[in-house]
């Protein structure tokens, strides 16, 4: 085991002390971003203590314990207070109790706790704030002390009741920073907070959390861009998908053409569901469970009218995109003859678009029967040809991406992703209507969409991001 | 970057399992070519090829490719060999209109470098007409003629449109190349073995100084390096050919030896229009190439996320082993009661003060002689002490919310070996009038289930419960 002195000179280590069934582990889950921590009501749930470093290629900037809690602290107390010693001898003290009891298993959550104390981390001491404050923590407090390892405690709420100034009295006496966290709703500005309290604890330790807070701003930018790059390639593939089913009569039967539309329809779900688990890996939850009614499939489906105006764009809006668009087209031919068409083509353009717009509203992409004069004969779909799919599917994947990013690593249970009406409102505006849409033509005309184009495809979705999540 | 680590590198994004680590190393490693995509890919296809199956399908695809192209240019050479001694067969009674030789080495030239520029433009859609008119495009056509084997090989070939289009404009370059030279040999040929009387004709009102003019203007690029080259308005005016007459005129037999210097115009013609100027449009097809593969390396699926893997560094938080299952136990407990009787022989408080114990104990109309103050601030000798003077039926309240310890269960254990029974009540806070959450007492349910003495009792409150114990106390 290193020295106290050896252990100085390592990275910055903090465990995350105290009662049973305070939310040691939620916090630890939410510092550490890690969803599969177990966390429960039942008290004993950790046995072990956990580490969970925070890497960078291989290198530890600093490194989390969670721990089992307290379960004989008076014991524990009354046995160190047995040797009357000195202020700067009381650490040898509970070093001598964790050599003598490491055996006991009376003693297995002490001593599991204890450990990455004595072996020099920093202790964060969690309570519940919005449950009363009682003497018998007062134990385990004292137990912290006499290791000696800088301190501070963090205060809980696990429920609405709020307890907390009894708390910051309390602990004021034992530690030299309280503060505030709740780790089922966390954002990188308190993450961020906590951390720099923790970069205070010791000023050898600063630095070193300090670059750790720099990396998890950076982590937090990489994690929006690889949402977004992934955002991007699920509307482009969607977009430009083409189905094709080959048939051999004369000509193709009604089933062999709901086949092939239900193949097409199948493998657009396929794509959503796919990028929604790479989103969800991206932001570490992959243990994340969903409630599928809540992104809904069967009573609303990604086709029906009612997804349209949740989340695409209403009839009126497409009306409005497709007119300005065919208008832009239309105005380019009018430059072409130096405006002698008197914006003629301006005109046209925008009655073609928006009458395009009106006719397609409900059409995704016509059937079509190809390969007759050579002898293959095939039934094609593709690619998607309405112009509000591409606006459904990116708002799912929006909405779907920013309940992901916005949830805390503690919360456990079967995450309800509700829809709201509202929500395209918080993302999509004229101005980010007329970029999309510039794109989104390219997609649907079945081009080859050059990597810059993607590129900046996914600067527009970052930016939106960016703006939704709390990070 | 060529089109071989291309398809290399789409082949290897099929089949990489590499870990993210070992492609951060990678990174790591060439940290030189992070602001150079391509070079990194192009690193990255060189350090992983070993993984791909021999003949790697860049190899079938490329001397697939090189094999037919090479069979095609030779088709096309004779062609234009064929064309060139056609053009210029000269029986000795009519002479050779240079005109048609003029078209096919200059006009056809240029007006295919045009389509060809043209379609360069054009070269990123993916439905480009002019490419598909290309010859080199049929390419494709007779690669389905090969044997089955390289057909089934070659059809794990994905090239993205844009490289294709560039791929056919490229080769088509070289097959009109081959074509140009099959023109020039059959001219040099021709001229070698065949004493030639050229002349021009035209039914158009074209006079000998407006040819010459015209001639002048093709000739700019080699009139003053090569004025033999340029022929005169002299040779011009001898060399016109009138269709009135049927057999060679006076003066064109005079001059015949003249009539031979055409051929030096026409090879000078042969070599810039049909081949110099070819010859740039192929360099600028290859450029194109280049930029379209470059751009098509970072189209490739997976390519991104692997050039994402080499240059961000690899954070990770979360722990570094598995964590050990957690079984959850039964909630059930079979010594449950859910009404307090009136009286007790003690009422204890675990961490709970004997002040508040009394207050607890009123509000649900319980009587006892002694209260005690348990756990919480106390000395394990003074909770020793109070089981010590423990006897009868012991009421225990605590704290619903605050979970069950050890240490609370060494106090039951001591307790429990003393008294007769003990009934542990857990209450809610004063602010919620003591009841308690079901969650919390299904918490001290489960770790009594574990203790597992008959002589403890939990105590379940509930709304008909709260009536019972008053109608108790009212009795």
């Amino acid at each position: 085991m290193p020295s106290r002195r050896q252990t100085d000179f390592m990275h910055p280590k903090f465990a995350v002390v105290g009662h049973p069934n305070k939310g040691k582990s939620s916090i630890v889950s939410a510092l550490a971003m890690d969803d599969s921590v177990q966390i429960s009501d039942t008290p004993g749930t950790t046995t072990k203590k956990r580490s969970f470093p925070l890497k960078v290629d291989g290198e530890i900037l600093y490194e989390l314990f969670d721990t089992p809690g307290f379960q004989r602290a008076r014991r524990v107390l009354a046995w160190l207070e047995q040797h009357d010693v000195s202020a700067h001898k009381k650490y040898e003290v509970v070093q001598l109790f964790i050599n003598e009891h490491k055996d006991d298993p009376k003693f297995n959550d002490e001593i599991e706790l204890l450990e990455p104390i004595m072996n020099g981390a920093g202790i964060i001491y969690v309570v519940d704030g919005s449950k009363p404050y009682g003497e018998e923590y007062e134990a385990e407090m004292e137990i912290l002390r006499w290791t000696g390892q800088p301190s501070m405690a963090l205060i809980n709420h696990i429920d609405e009741s709020d307890y907390s100034e009894d708390w910051k009295r309390a602990l004021g006496y034992y530690f030299k920073m309280v503060r505030t966290f709740d780790p089922m709703n966390t954002s990188l500005e308190q993450h961020v907070s906590i951390l720099e309290s923790m970069a205070q604890l010791k000023e050898e330790w600063t630095a070193s959390v300090k670059a750790s807070i720099k990396l998890f701003e950076m982590y937090h930018e990489q994690m929006l861009e690889r949402s977004s790059a992934v955002i991007a390639k699920v509307i482009y593939t969607s977009v430009s998908l083409v189905e094709k089913l080959m048939f051999h009569d004369e000509d193709a039967t009604e089933d062999e053409k709901n086949r092939v539309e239900k193949q097409y329809k199948e493998k657009l779900r396929m794509l959503e569901r796919s990028a929604q688990k790479s989103i969800e890996a991206i932001w570490n939850h992959d243990h994340l469970q969903k409630e599928q009614q809540s992104l809904p499939f069967d009573g609303m489906d990604l086709f029906s009218e009612e997804t349209a105006s949740v989340f695409g764009l209403s009839r009126k809006e497409l009306l409005v995109t497709a007119t300005a668009s065919g208008a832009a087209t239309g105005a380019g031919v009018d430059l072409l003859f130096a405006g002698s068409t008197f914006l003629l083509g301006a005109g046209i353009g925008a009655v073609i678009g928006g009458a395009g717009a009106f006719f397609a509203f409900n059409e995704l992409s016509e059937i079509k029967v190809l390969g007759q004069t050579l002898g293959k004969r095939y039934l094609e779909m593709g690619p998607m040809e309405n112009k509000n799919f591409p606006y459904i599917l990116l708002g799912r994947t929006i909405y779907h991406t920013t309940q992901v990013a916005n949830r805390s690593h503690a919360v456990r249970g079967v995450a309800e992703f509700a829809m709201d009406s509202t929500f395209k409102e918080k993302w999509l505006n004229d101005d980010l209507r007329k970029s999309l849409e510039r794109y989104h033509k390219k997609f649907r005309s079945g081009k080859e969409v050059e990597a810059e184009e993607l590129v900046e495809y996914e600067a527009l979705i970052r930016e939106v991001l960016k703006h939704l999540t709390n990070v | 970057m060529n089109l071989k680590s291309y398809l290399d590198l789409a082949e290897l994004l099929d089949i990489d399992t590499s870990s993210r680590e070992e492609r951060r190393a990678f990174g790591l490693v060439n940290i030189v070519t992070k602001s150079k995509p391509g070079e990194q890919l192009s690193a990255w296809v060189r350090e992983n090829k070993i993984k791909l199956n021999k003949p790697a399908l860049s190899e079938t695809f490329s001397s697939t490719l090189y094999s037919v192209t090479l069979i095609l240019a030779t088709i096309v050479f004779i062609l234009g060999f064929l064309s060139g001694v056609g053009l210029l067969s000269y029986n000795g009674h009519e002479p050779v209109n240079v005109i048609y030789f003029i078209a096919m080495v200059v006009f056809l030239p240029l007006f295919t470098i045009t389509l060809t520029l043209f379609s360069m433009f054009r070269a990123n859609s993916s439905q480009s007409m002019l490419v598909h008119i290309s010859p080199a495009f049929w390419m494709e056509k007779i690669l389905r003629l090969l044997p089955n084997k390289i057909e089934d090989d070659l059809k794990e070939v994905k090239i993205n449109p844009l490289l294709a289009n560039w791929i056919v404009i490229k080769r088509s370059q070289i097959i009109a190349l081959s074509f140009s030279f099959g023109l020039l040999l059959a001219l040099l040929g021709v001229v070698a073995t065949k004493d030639i009387a050229f002349a021009w004709s035209t039914t158009l009102s074209i006079g000998p100084e407006s040819f010459h003019h015209f001639l002048h203007t093709l000739a700019f690029p080699w009139r003053d390096v090569y004025p033999s080259a340029l022929p005169s308005v002299e040779l011009i005016e001898q060399s016109q050919y009138f269709r009135l007459g049927d057999k060679l005129s006076d003066e064109m037999i005079q001059n015949a030896s003249k009539l031979g210097e055409w051929w030096k115009f026409l090879a000078f013609a042969t070599l810039f229009y049909a081949i110099l100027l070819r010859f740039v449009v192929y360099l600028l097809s290859q450029v194109g190439l280049n930029r379209a593969i470059g751009r098509s390396f970072l189209m490739l699926d997976g390519a991104k996320k692997l050039l994402n893997d080499m240059n961000e560094p690899i954070i990770s938080t979360h722990a570094n082993e598995n964590e050990q299952q957690f079984i959850q136990r039964s909630t059930a407990y079979d010594q449950m009661i859910h009404i307090l009787d009136a009286s007790y022989d003690a009422v204890q408080g675990w961490a709970i003060s004997e002040e508040n114990l009394s207050v607890i104990a009123d509000s649900m109309k319980v009587i006892s002689p002694k209260f005690f103050e348990a756990g919480g601030a106390n000395t394990l000798d003074e909770d020793m002490e109070i089981i010590h003077h423990s006897k009868g039926e012991v009421l225990l309240y605590v704290k619903s919310w605050e979970p069950p310890t050890m240490d609370f269960i060494d106090y039951l254990e001591a307790l429990a070996k003393r008294v007769d029974k003990v009934v542990v009540c857990p209450v809610g806070t004063m602010e919620d009038q003591y009841e308690t959450d079901t969650r919390e007492v299904n918490v001290w349910a489960r770790k009594l289930s574990m203790f597992g003495s008959k002589k403890v009792w939990l105590r379940i409150s509930s709304a008909k419960a709260l009536g019972r114990e008053a109608l108790n106390a009212e009795s």
